[in-house]
This record gives C-alpha cells, sequence and structure tokens, in this order.
C-alpha cells in the first residue's frame, strides 16, 4: 500500500543510468585510444592484442554498468565512470611499465569487477552492514594487526603490510579500513548523542564520559601500533584521518578535529624520534637529493619524470617511468604525470576531487547517520589516501607506501576500491530510493522473509 | 579535502612547469639522454665501406635500448668521436647526431609516410673521406712515434687518411661501466701527450723548412723575389738590430739561385727574404694562406697555425728572420700543411679540407654531399708553377731525395723540413716534417707527415730522412689502391 502511495518518476532513474552509459562509453574510449597510443608511443605499432583489451574493457565496464543498472538503478551516474577512468589509466601505464604484470593486473581486474557484482548483490540494504557491526570491528582489527603475526606477515620494501598465507598474498590493510570505516559508522550513529554530550571539561575542550570516547583511543592505539609494528606510516595516517573525520562529523564537533590531529602530531613527532625509519622518510622528504642514489632514489627519479612530462608530458609509451623504482605501485602518479603531464595528472587529480564531491553528494542526500556516516567515511578513505600518496611522490607531503586507489597496480587495492565503490554505490541508491526517485521495492530476501511471514500467519489462521 | 587537493595541483604546477628546467639539468637527471639512447643511431662508414661506429642492441639489463660500438677501435677516434651516456659526445658523433639518429629537417620529412608503420628506425648515416686502408697503412708507418700522418685529395680537399698517433679506444669511453669510462677519460686527460686532441688537426707544431714554401709563396707573389733571384754563398747572416748570426743546418755553406737555396733548404737567404718582405707584407703574405684562421674542417676543434705577436716586430727584426723560415713562433697545424702542398700542386687555390662526404638517411638516399669549396687563394698560377718545380727538385736532389722516389717512378715534389727546439747549447730537440705531393703533372694527392720530437732519435735526424719514407709509403699505398692515369708520363712529349 505504502509502496503504491509514493511518487515514482522512473525517467529520472533511467536517464540518471543513460547518463551512466554514455560517461562509460566515454571512458572505454579514451582508455581504449591511451592503450593504442602507449603501444604506438613505445614500439610503434597498434597493439597486438587490442582486440583482446577492447573485448575485456567491455566486458568488465559493462558487467559492472548492467549490475548497477540492475542491482541499484537510483545510485549517483558518476561514481562508475570515474572509478572506471581511473582504473583505465592505471591499466594503461601497468601496460606500459611490465608487460607481466599488466596480466596479472586484467586477471586482478576480472576478480575486481566480480566482487564489485557480489558486493551489490549480497548487500542490498545497507542497514544490514550495520548489523554486523562487531565482526567487522574484530575482522577489521585483527586483519590490521594480521601482518604482525610471525610466519604470517611479510616484510616487503621495509614495511610489513603484507600477509602471506601459503600460495595467497594479500595486504590486510585494504580490507581492514573498509571494515573498520563500517564499523565506526554503525558504532557512531548509534552512540552520537552520548558522545557529543559532553560532560567534563579539559582546558577549552569539553569532552565526553570516557567509556563512549573509548573507540577514539582504540583508533589512536591502533594507528601508533600500525605505524610502529608495521612500520606503515601511510596506512596509520589513514586510519587515524578516517576514524577523526567520522568522530567529527558524527559530534559535529570541530574539537574532535583539533584533538585527533594534536594526538596524531604528538604520536608522528616521537616516533620519528624513536624510529629510525620514521626519521629517514622525513629527512628524504624534506631534502631528497641529499642521497640522490640511495634512499631518495625514487622520489628524485620521480621529480626528474614529472619535470621530464611539462605539462603536455612526453606522450604514453614515450617518457622513461621505470627509472623510477615501483613505478607501477606507488609511484603510478609520477608515470602518470610524465607521460601525460601536467594536463594528465590534473585530470587524474580532478578525477578524484569528482569521485569525492559525488561520495559526499551521496552522504547529503541521505537522512540515515549511519549511511551518512559511511558515505563520509568511504569517501575519506578514497580521497586522503589518493592525496596521501599523491602529495608523497610530488614531495607535498613524507612518502609513505600507500597504494593510489584504482590506479595503482595490485589486487588487494583494486579489490578493496571496488568493494568500496559497490558499497558507495549502494547508499546512493538508498538515498534515491528513500526519496521516492524510484521504487523501493522489497528485495529478494525481503520478499522471502515476508513469505516465509504470510506463510506462518496462513499457518496460524489455517 | 577541496584545500588538500589545490595544495596537489599547486605541487605539480611547481615541478612540471616552474622548475622543469632546473630539474632537467641535474646531473643525476639521465631522461633526456635516455631519450637519445633509445632512438636507434647510424652508422659512420668510411669510404672503403669499413664500419667505424655502429649501434647494437644493448644487454637486456641495460638502461637502454642501444649500445654504440667501434669497430675499428682507436683509428678513426679523432674523427667519429665517441657517443656515451655518462661522458657526453665528441667530434662527429656531436656534430653530426641529428644525421645520426634522423632528427634533421629532410630526415623527418621522409619519414612522415612511415609514421604508422611497425619500422619507426629513421637513423642515418655518415660515409666519410677516410680510407681504413690508408688509415691502417699510416698507422703502422708512424708506430709508436708520436705525431700525424694527413695524406688528401688535392683537387677537392677530401681527407683520405689522417691518422695521429697517440689516440684513444673509443669503445673504452662508451663502455656500459661508467665507472671504468670515467676512469679511463681521466686517464686520458691526464696523459702529457693529449691522446684525446688529433695532433693532425687540433694541434700545432713548430714546421722549421717546410715553412719556407710558405715564405717563397708570399715573397714571390708580392714580387720580392724571382727565379732569378741570387744568394751569395755564406755560413751566416746577421740580421738587424742583434749580432747574433742565423746559421744554416748544421753551419753548412750555402747560397745559389732560387732552385739551389729552396733545394738545398738554406736558412740564411730565406732570414733575407724576411727581412726584404718586412713585417707587414711578410705577415700579409702568410696571412693570404690562412694562417691565425681556424682549419675549416667539418670537425669540431680544429686548431690554427700561427706566426706569433707581431706588435713589437719592429723592436725584433731578427725574430721576423726566423720566421720566415719557420722558425720561432711559427706554428703550423699538421693538416693545414698538407693543404699547403695541395694548394703549390692545385695552381694556387687552397681547398676546404673535409672529412663527411656524404650524409645518407635510413633507406641511403643521400640528404647532404660535401661539395668542394675554395678556401684561400694564397698565391697565383705562376708562383704556384714555380714553387712546384722548386719542390721537384727537393724532391729529386734537394733534401728529400734520399727517400721520396716512388714506385714505379710517379714523378714527386716535395718539401721537408726539421724544426730545432732548443736553444743553441741546449740537447738537440727537433720535429721533422715534410710535405709532398705526386703526381706532379696532374697531382692526385698531398701528404703531410709530422713526427714530434719528443725523442733523441727523431731530433737527430732531419724531416727527409725521418719523415721521407714515410710520405713516400703513404703516397705508394695510395697509387696502389688509386694508379694515376698517366704511369710516369715521358716528359716533353707532346700528341
Amino acid at each position: 500500500m505504502a509502496v503504491e502511495a509514493m511518487p515514482v518518476s522512473p525517467r529520472i532513474v533511467a536517464r540518471r543510468r543513460t547518463t551512466e552509459l554514455a560517461l562509460i562509453v566515454m571512458v572505454a574510449a579514451i582508455v581504449g585510444v591511451a592503450y593504442t597510443l602507449a603501444s604506438l608511443g613505445a614500439n610503434a605499432e597498434i597493439p597486438a592484442r587490442i582486440g583482446p583489451f577492447l573485448g575485456l574493457l567491455l566486458l568488465l565496464i559493462g558487467g559492472a554498468h548492467v549490475t548497477v543498472r540492475k542491482l541499484a538503478g537510483g545510485a549517483d551516474s558518476t561514481l562508475l565512470p570515474l572509478a572506471v577512468l581511473l582504473h583505465g589509466l592505471g591499466y594503461v601505464m601497468i601496460t606500459r611499465l611490465d608487460d607481466d604484470l599488466a596480466g596479472l593486473q586484467s586477471l586482478w581486474s576480472l576478480v575486481a569487477i566480480a566482487a564489485f557484482a557480489a558486493t551489490l548483490l549480497f548487500v542490498q540494504r545497507a542497514n544490514d552492514l550495520a548489523r554486523y557491526k562487531w565482526i567487522l570491528f574484530f575482522v577489521g582489527a585483527g586483519l590490521l594487526l594480521l601482518p604482525m603475526v610471525p610466519g604470517l606477515g611479510v616484510n616487503v620494501n621495509g614495511a610489513r603490510i603484507w600477509v602471506s598465507v601459503g600460495p595467497l598474498n594479500f595486504q590486510p590493510g585494504e580490507f581492514a579500513k573498509l571494515a573498520l570505516a563500517i564499523f565506526f559508522a554503525a558504532y557512531l550513529a548509534e552512540r552520537r548523542e552520548l558522545i557529543a554530550a559532553s560532560t567534563w571539561k579539559v582546558g577549552p575542550f569539553r569532552l565526553p564520559e570516557l567509556q563512549y570516547i573509548a573507540p577514539v583511543l582504540v583508533g589512536w592505539v591502533f594507528a601508533v601500533m600500525v605505524m610502529v609494528g608495521e612500520r606503515d606510516l601511510g596506512s596509520s595516517l589513514l586510519f587515524f584521518t578516517l576514524f577523526v573525520v567520522m568522530m567529527w562529523v558524527a559530534t559535529e564537533r570541530v574539537s574532535y578535529l583539533v584533538i585527533g590531529f594534536v594526538l596524531f602530531g604528538l604520536a608522528a613527532f616521537a616516533s620519528a624520534r624513536l624510529f629510525d625509519h620514521v626519521q629517514t622518510r622525513v629527512d628524504i622528504w624534506l631534502n631528497p637529493w641529499a642521497d640522490e642514489y640511495g634512499k631518495g632514489f625514487q622520489i628524485v627519479q620521480a621529480l626528474y619524470g614529472l619535470g621530464d612530462g611539462g605539462i603536455v608530458g612526453t606522450g604514453l609509451g614515450r617518457g622513461s617511468p621505470d627509472k623510477v623504482p615501483e613505478a607501477q605501485n606507488d609511484f603510478i602518479f609520477a608515470a602518470i604525470g610524465e607521460e601525460m603531464g601536467l594536463i594528465g595528472a590534473t585530470a587524474v587529480l580532478m578525477a578524484y576531487l569528482l569521485l569525492i564531491g559525488a561520495g559526499l553528494r551521496v552522504a547529503l542526500r541521505t537522512d540515515r547517520t549511519f549511511e551518512k556516516l559511511l558515505a563520509v567515511g568511504l569517501t575519506t578513505i578514497v580521497g586522503i589516501q589518493a592525496f596521501i600518496i599523491i602529495g608523497g611522490v610530488i614531495k607535498v607531503v613524507p612518502l609513505t607506501g600507500i597504494t593510489l586507489p584504482f590506479v595503482s597496480y595490485g589486487g588487494s587495492s583494486l579489490l578493496s576500491s571496488y568493494i568500496l565503490l559497490a558499497i558507495l554505490l549502494r547508499l546512493s541508491d538508498a538515498g534515491a530510493r528513500r526519496l521516492g526517485e524510484l521504487p523501493d521495492d522489497p528485495t529478494p530476501r525481503e520478499r522471502w522473509a515476508a513469505w516465509q511471514l504470510r506463510r506462518r500467519s496462513h499457518e496460524v489462521v489455517a | 579535502m577541496i584545500a588538500l587537493y589545490v595544495m596537489l595541483f599547486a605541487a605539480l604546477n611547481y615541478w612540471q612547469v616552474n622548475r622543469t628546467e632546473e630539474l632537467a639539468t641535474e646531473p643525476g637527471n639521465t631522461r633526456a639522454l635516455i631519450r637519445q639512447f633509445d632512438t636507434p643511431r647510424g652508422p659512420i662508414v668510411t669510404a672503403d665501406g669499413v664500419v667505424a661506429a655502429l649501434s647494437v642492441q644493448a644487454p637486456g639489463d641495460s638502461d637502454v635500448k642501444f649500445e654504440r660500438i667501434y669497430p675499428t677501435g682507436d683509428l678513426f677516434a679523432h674523427v667519429t668521436g665517441y657517443y656515451t651516456f655518462g661522458l657526453g659526445a665528441t667530434q662527429l658523433e656531436k656534430t653530426k647526431s641529428g644525421v645520426l639518429t634522423g632528427d634533421t629537417f629532410t630526415q623527418r620529412i621522409r619519414a612522415i609516410e612511415k609514421i604508422l608503420s611497425r619500422n619507426n628506425d629513421n637513423s642515418g648515416s655518415l660515409h666519410l673521406t677516410l680510407r681504413d686502408d690508408m688509415q691502417k697503412v699510416a698507422k703502422f708507418l708512424l708506430g709508436p712515434r708520436e705525431g700525424s700522418i694527413v695524406l688528401m685529395e688535392i683537387e677537392t680537399g677530401a681527407v683520405i687518411s689522417m691518422w695521429s698517433y697517440p689516440s684513444y679506444d673509443p669503445n673504452l669511453v662508451a663502455a656500459p661501466d661508467y665507472n671504468a669510462a670515467f676512469d679511463y677519460v681521466t686517464e686520458l686527460q691526464a696523459d702529457e701527450r693529449d691522446p684525446l686532441l688529433a695532433n693532425a688537426y687540433q694541434q700545432r707544431y713548430m714546421p722549421g723548412s717546410t715553412f719556407k714554401v710558405l715564405t717563397t709563396g708570399a715573397a714571390l707573389d708580392l714580387g720580392v723575389i724571382s727565379l732569378d733571384s741570387f744568394w751569395e754563398d755564406e755560413r751566416e747572416y746577421v740580421p738587424p738590430q742583434t749580432t747574433d748570426p742565423i746559421m744554416n743546418y748544421a753551419g753548412s755553406v750555402c747560397g745559389g739561385d732560387l732552385t739551389e737555396v729552396f733545394r738545398r733548404s738554406c736558412n740564411t737567404p730565406f732570414a733575407r727574404i724576411g727581412q726584404d718582405l718586412g713585417p707587414d707584407q711578410f705577415q700579409e703574405g702568410i696571412f693570404r694562406w690562412g694562417v691565425e684562421q681556424e682549419i675549416p674542417l667539418d670537425l669540431p676543434g680544429a686548431a690554427a697555425s700561427t706566426i706569433g705577436n707581431f706588435a713589437d716586430i719592429g723592436q725584433n727584426l731578427p725574430l721576423l728572420s726566423m720566421r720566415a723560415f719557420g722558425q720561432n713562433d711559427d706554428q703550423m697545424v699538421p693538416i693545414h700543411m698538407a693543404m699547403v702542398a695541395a694548394t703549390v700542386a692545385n695552381d694556387g687555390e687552397m681547398m676546404k679540407p673535409f672529412v663527411v662526404d656524404a650524409e645518407l638517411d635510413h633507406g641511403g638516399r643521400i640528404i647532404n654531399r660535401t661539395q668542394p669549396a675554395v678556401w684561400k687563394r694564397p698565391i697565383s698560377r705562376k708562383t704556384a708553377g714555380i714553387l712546384k718545380d722548386l719542390m721537384v727538385g727537393v724532391a729529386e736532389s734537394g733534401t728529400a731525395s734520399c727517400c721520396i722516389a716512388l714506385e714505379g717512378g710517379i714523378p714527386v715534389a716535395a718539401k721537408t723540413g726539421t724544426a730545432q727546439l732548443n736553444d743553441t747549447g741546449e740537447p738537440e730537440r727537433s720535429h721533422a716534417w715534410i710535405i709532398a705531393f705526386a703526381p706532379v703533372e696532374q697531382p692526385k694527392y698531398a701528404v703531410a707527415v709530422m713526427l714530434k720530437g719528443t725523442d733523441a732519435e727523431i731530433s737527430a735526424g732531419t724531416g727527409g730522412r725521418l719523415a721521407g719514407p714515410i710520405a713516400k709509403a703513404m703516397l705508394d699505398a695510395m697509387f696502389k689502391i688509386d694508379p694515376p692515369l698517366l704511369p710516369a708520363a715521358p716528359q716533353g712529349v707532346t700528341p
């Protein structure tokens, strides 16, 4: 009955998906051209695998688009095309840098898109996620600490962020951040009033009861543990920013932002003093040329590459981004800046900004606190993670080894990024349905539950 | 968040726009070099088809796709130069880099049709006038003696052979191991003999009596002397403003007409000719030969010959006398002396010397062929004729008669020089010189040999005895490859 009373405007929804399709076709064209140009630039020949490549590309993004059309018809139309654009440009750069990795990356792309579809399929109600918050908390915390378990954790390039189980290597941190973002959104949505109601004061700051602020402190402790135990500055900064931003949004009190960053600053300063590798990072940041052929090599080469690229870039396939070690991972932005120039690098920055904008719009359009917080949290993850690594590569902040979402090479990163995107789309879709832009049809599971309910009531009646 | 991204954008602008120049000039920035090294680079080929420089695929683990190698080793080092990753490029590798990589305008236009083809190799090649076989002969003849040999084609100025010892191995400079290459170059730079510089065209040496060709030419042209001029026999001549006499070689008594004093290479008559010309006319006449001007060779860093400072020569007239027969501050670039011989043979026209015959594109089509050009007309045709006869006298019965006579009786003309480097009373030290050309009628090749006076053996000899056999062997070898059209033409025969 209530469903029938809702104002339905299917044309809006149809237009939204049509827009998405048009954008996706454009992205496919851009990526296809970039792929061809990269091969032309490097070997002066049309890539031999252009056919399979375009086929895979269209299959992947077409599949993603159909999934969204079927499962999240009301969702924002720009999120998926932006993600696919970043992913595609990243793939082209990886192909250009290392053919073997490109093969793996296309496999990962398949897996990631499948995970994207699966997430949309299984998470049909955003609130479902909130129900599993404590499970997600322990899963997230566990994942975060997993690399520190002897025998499982692997040191790669000085950071202990990899876990190796049999033939499977993955970075649990990439998934932990998602789990923890969901947990925090759910936890804070439940307790925001209690936390916001400050009862005692320290200096100018009014603080809530200790028991309610405990999760923040736990978050802080976690960040420090990660920083110390895994030598992973980037991730700890990312986690901490995530917690603090979500606290701030939940309570609408700036003091959390201030307190949070003061605490992190203290911890960072102390660790810089206590641990050599942190100090080294800062020294390299301040003057990479002091150790040009040693520890500063990566960043110095990245800067040379950027300078060489200039405004229009050297052209795809015509630069030497392979001079930068790990160019396909953390330094992929340097490769983009070198070969596509300021224009291409700015386009990537703009794509992230638009992605952030779309994510925050999702938060604004929903009236549920949990969804609002989760949208903010997920958007923060993408935005801050991209900022930290791009800033590290172009010497704005000290370099910390984290991946560039959607762009960098790596299964864990791609997989978690697409799951994140799926959740964002789900939130966007939920918001749209609640605004009545399209009918809020019951999900199959709800139908199943309702059917069971009906049957049971029939049984009772009978 | 927006602020953070604006920050990134600002930083990006800073690196990619503001600081590009600084970043590009950082010594550790090898990107521009890599770009060059990743493009194929064509070969440098000698006139007889031997490859003196070429690029080969670098081993897989190298930073770059190509490596430059020099199959002829040190033989053409002073011509090709080297092309290296860390130590720059020199000589043709530097000046003709555009042609070799296919970067010239013509090559780019011609390559437009290939823009979508699989093959993006647009590298050009260089064809030299130098011959590998003659270069090997020169290297063999000079052996371990410091000096140089230049053989050139008279009519065109094309250099056929130009060997300087010591030389160096460009393969070692272009070696992929930068540290080894750097050590090698450092060692070369520390070597007092300057192996990196070609004695033949980047250094200059006191010419001794070979310089009398220039003085005689100037004096004949200016009418100060003629074939009829006569000098009394004398042992020494005391020039104005001094009591120190100028002696003939080994203190001999010398005199006679021009043919005689030239043939025997007396010093005193030329010391007198210097005074007769006076400082102004002497300078004027000598400068016509291109002295004090950089040799217009198509290689970078060619030196200029000199006759020293003339500012106070009016108060130092004895120096004028000495410079008139190639002593004191006279210094000639060896290739310049070959050009002097060629000028005499070429009726008074001095051709521009060149080593690059043609620049070719990737398909072997000629982009640019060097056209022979006259550089100077130092002497009249008549003077050239007289000088030619004088030099024939030297070869037949003069200071070179011991050693210059060619196989098959091909008539030859020559002038020797023994440049005394030591002051009176010091141990003898002298450069040995000879310049020669042949055949006398319809001359084809001119040669200049210079042996540096570094050891007692060279210093004890004369230009004729030491350098003469080398010049003879060079010309003999050349005429084996390219026999004269009229072998030993009987004189005075008219059709």
